[in-house]
């Protein structure tokens, strides 16, 4: 072997998802916050990176699932005036900071604000027009970024009854993905990692080539993989499944080991919004005037200390330790797949799958790091070559059939963190609502005028019902109370609309109301739920 | 449901939506999910009119004189030798669900709700879907083509972490909750409760050493069902009921007596209504 040849691959998968919180109905919302931090933290770090390599000539392969929740609030014309209001009360006050900290030990950090925020105004304002999915479709057309698409709202499929709607929650997300990026998705991301034997033949309905499993889903297996998870397999209905590496998930992810543990990395829990004097910082308090985190934090972990013991945060020393674990995290890589490809006799293709959201807002120098990995992984080494599943199935379209096993990447394994004692109580009343949905798509195959917005409607309380999210938070108990209002309210809204579209008596001003309130899917078709379509695409 | 039709910004009011969800929706029916390989989740609702035409069958004192069971069916095809392997899991139907906990991964199975008879006869109430567990181990079918010497499939599962498994996100979440404050009170008060879901399989394999091994342990399911508005405790602690009025909780359940009190004081506290249970466990072990 030639040796500038690489010995494997590696993909790096992030799932970017948030449950669809948009509230109108209130002038300022607690929760909208999640979607506000993450693109702050997050998604457009990633796409500052994504600019910057691209800029300096730095060839990159990342592979990102955009969930159509997360798509539909991006796009939202609401949340993206907030989402500007947001930003801009940030800029105001780290720019107050770095007055007020001039000849302080926090003067540095809170520089780092004021860049931080004044470039996100310019990237998303003058790059992106407020439209940052363009963003994302720039780097895809470039063949850097592959992005893949979710359950219409991550939904969690093994707890469905009807195949009605899984169908409906790939086909769905299908559509909304070609609406926002011009071509068909051709990989999705499972909700949870949730794969029920079988649904793959839905994903094969639309186009999708391949999808996401955790370790035990592909080693366990039938018959046994031949590579473990270091090869795809394709499923009886010839959709590829990759399979979790889990060496590269614990290096990050490991309490004891992971890198975002480092004393020198920024403290998440010491945050302005509770050490700023209250009258200062009440303007950037959500309107109670109860004291939050605002995502401005001036300390680092410094060791295992009490919080007011915490250290001054030092960007530039931080920015070093998230090089040296890239390095660590690269140097590692190399070891493994050469191991690997000696010990398979075949180039091994490395999969490390991980939440967005950790990069940037759990573990903040996390973009970093993903930064001077891409720089890294194209000027440092031949060993490794960073793929998308889509190049690796071209180039290695001879794979074995395996037929993978129930899986989740949840706690244990399986089903049980969104199905246990905190949230059990729910499925009986959504089976109920997919089962009337299916009804009434079954019942009016071409209804027009105020049925059809209605049964459109009913179609998204439906879907908003399903999000896998709202088991979670019961279950992890952080959010438990907004989670369960959330669901009793779709469950609400769908039987008040199906009662009057079946007795006949539809309130238009209350359809209204929950079109202004719940609007997901603008282009919503509620026939996705009949049973025709399901067969057509189970067929296909 | 009320309907409001404004559109406007000062549309802050309370929705009439939080309001309990339905008890039922009047049909007889019955749902089996997959939980792990070897538990499953099971809801029914046996409506009043099923109830009254079954008397009008079986007799008027059929669900005083009947054991109420779930009949659990293993329906896997590969049997084929067309006796129904089922067996029962006594239970109330007011409980209106139940965990069922199965021997054997990797099989089918389907339950149905009913009533057994004192001369030993069935009545059936309803059946649920059929449920593929997942076999939760490594699959003993290989195919020729790509065949792997098994010492080698033991190493590839080293390497692919078979040790990580079942460790997903919840774990990690687990494992930064040491150090993230928010996440640790969540834990740790679940656990302390003896409560949570997250914390109830602590079965260890012991090592690999040892070839033949067997370990057990049970845990105690309380449950109940009041108004959903009323204020319930178990042992003094509050219950959170789930919006449909019902609660459940799980307690590890240590050798000893475990005494139980149950409240509920409805929401004008005019009323009060009180159970109490007490369960023993006494554990032996052959010392092996």
């Amino acid at each position: 072997m030639a040796n500038n040849e690489e010995k494997g691959y590696l993909s790096l998968v992030l799932h970017a998802h948030l449950p669809f919180i948009r509230h109108p109905e209130y002038e300022d919302f607690l929760e909208e916050d999640w979607f506000f931090e993450a693109m702050c933290e997050t998604y457009i770090p990633l796409l500052d990176i994504y600019e910057r390599l691209t800029a300096e000539g730095t060839d990159f392969r990342v592979t990102m699932s955009i969930t159509p929740p997360l798509c539909n609030m991006m796009a939202d014309e609401l949340l993206r005036e907030r989402f500007r209001r947001y930003y801009s009360l940030r800029l105001e006050l780290a720019e107050k900071e770095v007055v007020r900290t001039r000849n302080t030990g926090f003067y540095e950090v809170a520089k780092m604000y004021e860049t931080k925020f004044r470039r996100i105004r310019e990237l998303y304002e003058d790059y992106y027009h407020g439209r940052i999915l363009d963003g994302f479709k720039k780097f895809q057309d470039m063949g850097k970024l592959e992005i893949i698409t979710c359950g219409a709202t991550h939904g969690f499929l093994p707890l469905e009854l009807r195949k009605e709607a899984v169908h409906a929650q790939i086909k769905l997300a299908a559509d909304n993905y070609r609406k926002h990026f011009g071509r068909g998705p051709r990989g999705i991301w499972l909700a949870e990692c949730a794969y029920n034997p079988g649904d793959d033949v839905f994903l094969k309905a639309q186009g999708i080539r391949y999808f996401f499993l955790e370790t035990h889903g592909i080693i366990y297996g039938s018959p046994r993989p031949r590579y473990g998870v270091y090869a795809p397999v394709y499923c009886p209905s010839g959709v590829a499944a990759f399979g979790r590496d889990m060496e590269s998930a614990q290096q990050v992810w490991s309490a004891e080991t992971g890198y975002p543990g480092d004393h020198r990395y920024r403290e998440f829990y010491r945050d302005l919004g509770y050490d700023l004097e209250y009258d200062y910082v009440k303007p950037y308090l959500h309107q109670d005037g109860v004291r939050r985190n605002i995502g401005m934090k001036y300390h680092k972990i410094t060791g295992k200390v009490q919080l007011n013991e915490k250290a001054p945060y030092n960007p530039a020393e931080a920015r070093d330790m998230a090089a040296s674990h890239a390095g660590n995290f690269m140097f590692n890589r190399e070891r493994q797949i050469e191991h690997l490809e000696h010990f398979l006799g075949k180039k091994p293709i490395v999969v490390s799958m991980y939440d967005a959201e950790l990069y940037g807002h759990w573990w903040y120098e996390g973009t970093d790091f993903l930064e001077f990995l891409f720089k890294k992984m194209h000027h440092d080494q031949k060993t490794v070559k960073m793929v998308t599943p889509s190049e690796y199935l071209s180039m290695h379209p001879d794979n074995q059939v395996v037929q993978p096993s129930m899986s989740t990447w949840g706690d244990k394994g399986y089903n049980e963190v969104w199905l246990n004692g905190t949230n059990d109580w729910m499925y009986r009343h959504l089976h109920k609502q997919v089962e009337r949905m299916v009804e009434l798509a079954n019942k009016f195959p071409a209804a027009d005028g105020t049925l059809r917005r209605a049964l459109n409607q009913c179609a998204r309380e439906v879907v908003l019902g399903m999000s896998s999210d709202w088991a979670f938070l019961m279950t992890v108990g952080t959010a438990k109370s907004y989670s369960t209002k959330r669901f009793v309210a779709h469950t609400h809204r769908f039987n008040g609309l199906y009662e009057q579209i079946v007795g006949n008596r539809l309130e238009e001003g209350w359809l209204k109301d929950l079109e202004w309130r719940d609007n997901i899917f603008p282009e919503m078709d509620y026939r996705v739920f009949s049973t025709e379509e399901m067969e057509k695409a189970a067929r296909s | 449901m009320t309907s409001s039709g404004q559109i406007n910004n000062k549309n802050t009011a309370p929705e009439a939506e939080h309001k309990a969800l339905p008890e039922g929706y009047g049909t007889t029916e019955a749902a089996l999910l997959p939980r792990d390989p070897n538990w499953m989740f099971i809801y029914w609702e046996i409506t009043e009119n099923s109830r009254k035409n079954l008397c009008k069958t079986h007799g008027e004192d059929l669900f005083q004189k009947g054991r109420q069971v779930i009949r659990v069916y293993d329906v896997s095809a590969a049997d084929g030798d067309g006796a129904a392997r089922y067996f029962d899991i006594p239970v109330m139907f007011e409980a209106k669900s139940w965990y069922v906990n199965v021997q054997e991964g990797g099989r089918a199975y389907c339950c149905e709700v009913g009533l057994v008879l004192p001369d030993g006869s069935f009545v059936g109430i309803v059946k649920t879907n059929t449920v593929n567990l997942p076999a939760g181990r490594v699959s003993n079918v290989t195919d020729e083509k790509w065949m792997a010497v098994t010492a080698d499939f033991d190493k590839l599962l080293q390497l692919s972490g078979v040790e990580y498994i079942g460790k997903g996100s919840g774990e990690v979440a687990k494992s930064l909750a040491q150090r993230w404050e928010m996440l640790r009170s969540v834990f740790s008060r679940a656990s302390s409760w003896g409560v949570s879901s997250m914390s109830s399989q602590n079965l260890q394999k012991p090592e690999l050493a040892k070839k033949f091994w067997l370990v057990a342990d049970c845990e105690l399911i309380l449950y109940g069902a009041t108004e959903p508005d009323a204020f319930v405790t178990v042992s003094g602690r509050k219950v959170n009921l789930n919006p449909d009025g019902t609660f459940s909780m799980r307690f590890a359940l240590p050798d000893g007596v475990v005494d139980l009190p149950v409240k509920a004081m409805s929401k004008d506290e005019t009323d009060s209504r009180e159970i109490d249970i007490k369960v023993t466990r006494a554990t032996t072990t052959d010392g092996k």
